[in-house]
């Protein structure tokens, strides 16, 4: 059986502060790997311990040498990287593209990917490749089975968990409560450097410029206008900022 | 419009053959940008035993609706629906396809714009037609920021739309609308996924739902020991105890008490957050609060852009004190 993971590294989501002058992120925010996609290689390592005879491989677009490391290190048995910075740069269909190339050359049984990423957060990757490789899709997975060749996959929706059951290939897109990622071991890092990183370009997947072209552009970023009525204590210390808080409340007869 | 293209189809969701209230916040924005591409407002309804769905969207303000019923469509999979939606494509020819941004508008949407090779605008708080191009709002880096996204327009084009962000019309219940059964006949196999279950949120001892006073705990809180500050402030203020879905997703708290999209929405007289950043998800699960209080050390956590009183700063060290002076306060 082979897996497929597929990882973003994304700017630290708990380090990303907005820079108004720029219309962007702060530069230099530290990158990490997308917390999502970890449960998904986690996932794909359970599997493999559960089963034995599993490649597990992890592809990701972009600058993402550490991300991988750390998928090798944590279980994955080999990575390919895409960095071409048109393709890293395309939107949500272009990633799928340039993903959907990758997997067609490798071929798989089983595609595991975050539910969405910390940064453009489209969500879209995964159910755009289940179009572009005519496979299905089974998006905010937090359970999975694996068992005679068919998987049983839990999903939270707004009503409840969907218990599903279906056979591979299929996609599937992890949330968090699927599992609890792992840390690299010592001899899982000494391993991860003897295991090959394949970095592959835009032309090495056939992929034509106009094919890639992205439909969505993004502009600048923005924040609203802060709201003229919420009052927001900064910079306070916590006595004064609870009697504050407390004065409000009985104002507004809260307490 | 190029193929003669225009008009909206909105992609309708119900529960128990009503239409959910994120798709009935579809039909405001819908209506309007109809009218700026010229066209028509079409809605597909979507599930099983819809007859009072289908007048209900007529009531909503679409010019035509198609419904898709059939116990295929009873449970969501992306199969089933894409053919529901592909079809109503197929018959109405929109300019602009719109759905809500649920778990399931959010899975269809990109399937059906990557298979028609169509732009997808995703999670729009605003969206407006501008000389020919779509132009939404959208929420990125976990709704730390906004930004513009841009299609051209000339084509087929989606969009999904954020829970919250536009109004419900009132329904009119004189409103008609000429109304079409899709013919759908599934083949076996055809939906390559089988629903074998749906496992509600268990009910649990919470009273969330009618509690006046709500805290709820964030993962800012640190770790599940932590909780206890949300529990004691909860109890000096006669409140409840809520999660988000990172607690529950981390196990620290059960999965009765989460509150958002896929946990319970809440409508209480005081709302405080305990290091709770206020992601999307968790958001529109509070919408309905009176008066949100939020403590986070983040000052960029876009809770405090629906704060009404907001201290950043550091949960572990404020919620004490607060609880403290509270006590001191209510039993003085």
């Amino acid at each position: 059986m082979k897996i497929v993971v597929l990882v973003k590294q994304v700017p630290d989501p708990n380090a990303v502060r907005f820079d108004p002058r720029a219309g962007d992120i702060q530069s230099g925010t530290p990158q990490v790997a997308n917390e999502y996609d970890l449960h998904a290689m986690e996932a794909a390592i359970q599997i493999k311990e559960q089963q034995g005879d599993v490649e597990i491989v992890a592809v990701s677009l972009g600058q993402a040498r550490e991300t991988l490391n750390r998928c090798l290190a944590m279980g994955a048995d080999r990575a390919i990287v895409v960095e071409d910075a048109a393709l890293a740069s395309g939107d949500s269909a272009v990633t799928a593209k340039a993903l959907a190339a990758v997997l067609r050359a490798e071929g798989f049984d089983l595609i595991l990917v975050g539910q969405e990423t910390s940064d453009g957060g489209t969500g879209s990757v995964g159910p755009a490749l289940a179009a572009l490789l005519d496979v299905p899709v089974v998006s905010n997975v937090v359970a999975l089975e694996q068992q005679e060749g068919r998987l049983t996959v839990q999903r939270e929706i707004e009503d409840g968990r969907q218990v599903i059951d279906l056979a591979p290939p299929a996609i599937l897109c992890a949330l968090s409560g699927l599992n609890e990622p792992r840390y690299p071991s010592l001899k899982g890092i000494m391993a991860a450097r003897r295991k090959p990183t394949e970095a592959k370009s835009a032309a090495d997947l056939g992929l034509e410029a106009d094919a890639v072209q992205s439909r969505v552009s993004w502009g600048a970023l923005f924040v609203e206008e802060e709201t003229a009525e919420g009052i927001i204590l900064k910079d306070v210390d916590a006595d004064s900022a609870v009697d504050q808080l407390v004065a409000f409340l009985q104002e507004r007869k809260l307490v | 419009m190029t193929n003669g293209a225009s008009g909206v189809l909105l992609v309708v969701e119900t529960r128990d053959g009503a239409i959910r209230e994120t798709s009935r916040e579809l039909f405001g924005i819908g209506r309007t940008l109809a009218s700026e591409t010229g066209g028509s407002l079409a809605a597909v309804v979507l599930g099983s035993g819809l007859d009072a769905a289908a007048s209900e969207a007529a009531a909503l303000g679409a010019d035509r609706v198609l419904v898709a019923d059939a116990p295929e469509l009873a449970a969501f999979t992306v199969d089933a629906y894409a053919k529901a939606v592909d079809a109503a494509i197929d018959a109405t020819s929109p300019a602009i396809v719109l759905l809500a941004g649920t778990t399931g508008g959010r899975d269809l949407a990109p399937f059906l714009a990557t298979r028609r090779d169509a732009a997808y605008l995703v999670d729009c708080v605003r969206l407006a037609r501008q000389d020919g191009s779509w132009v939404g709002t959208r929420p990125v880096y976990q709704g730390k920021v906004l930004t513009e996204v841009r299609a051209a327009g000339d084509g087929l084009t989606f969009a999904t739309i954020h829970a919250g962000a536009f109004a419900a019309p009132e329904p009119d219940a004189g409103r008609t609308a000429e109304t079409t059964a899709l013919e759908l006949n599934f083949a076996p196999g055809e939906i390559r996924v089988t629903v074998k279950d749906l496992v509600q949120a268990e009910a649990g001892p919470s009273n969330l739902e009618q509690a006046e006073v709500v805290v709820v705990g964030g993962r800012g809180l640190g770790e599940a020991a932590n909780f206890k500050l949300a529990e004691d402030l909860a109890s000096v203020l006669g409140g409840a105890v809520g999660a988000t879905r990172a607690v529950t997703d981390l196990g620290w708290r059960p999965h009765y008490e989460q509150v958002g999209q896929t946990g319970k929405t809440i409508a209480p007289k005081l709302y405080i957050g305990l290091g709770v950043s206020g992601a999307v998800q968790h958001t529109v699960g509070i919408r309905g609060s009176d008066t949100i209080v939020a403590i986070n050390r983040d000052p960029d956590a876009p809770i405090f852009k629906m704060a009404d009183f907001g201290i950043v700063g550091d949960v572990q060290e404020i919620a004490p004190k607060l609880t403290e002076k509270l006590r001191a306060v209510r039993g003085g």
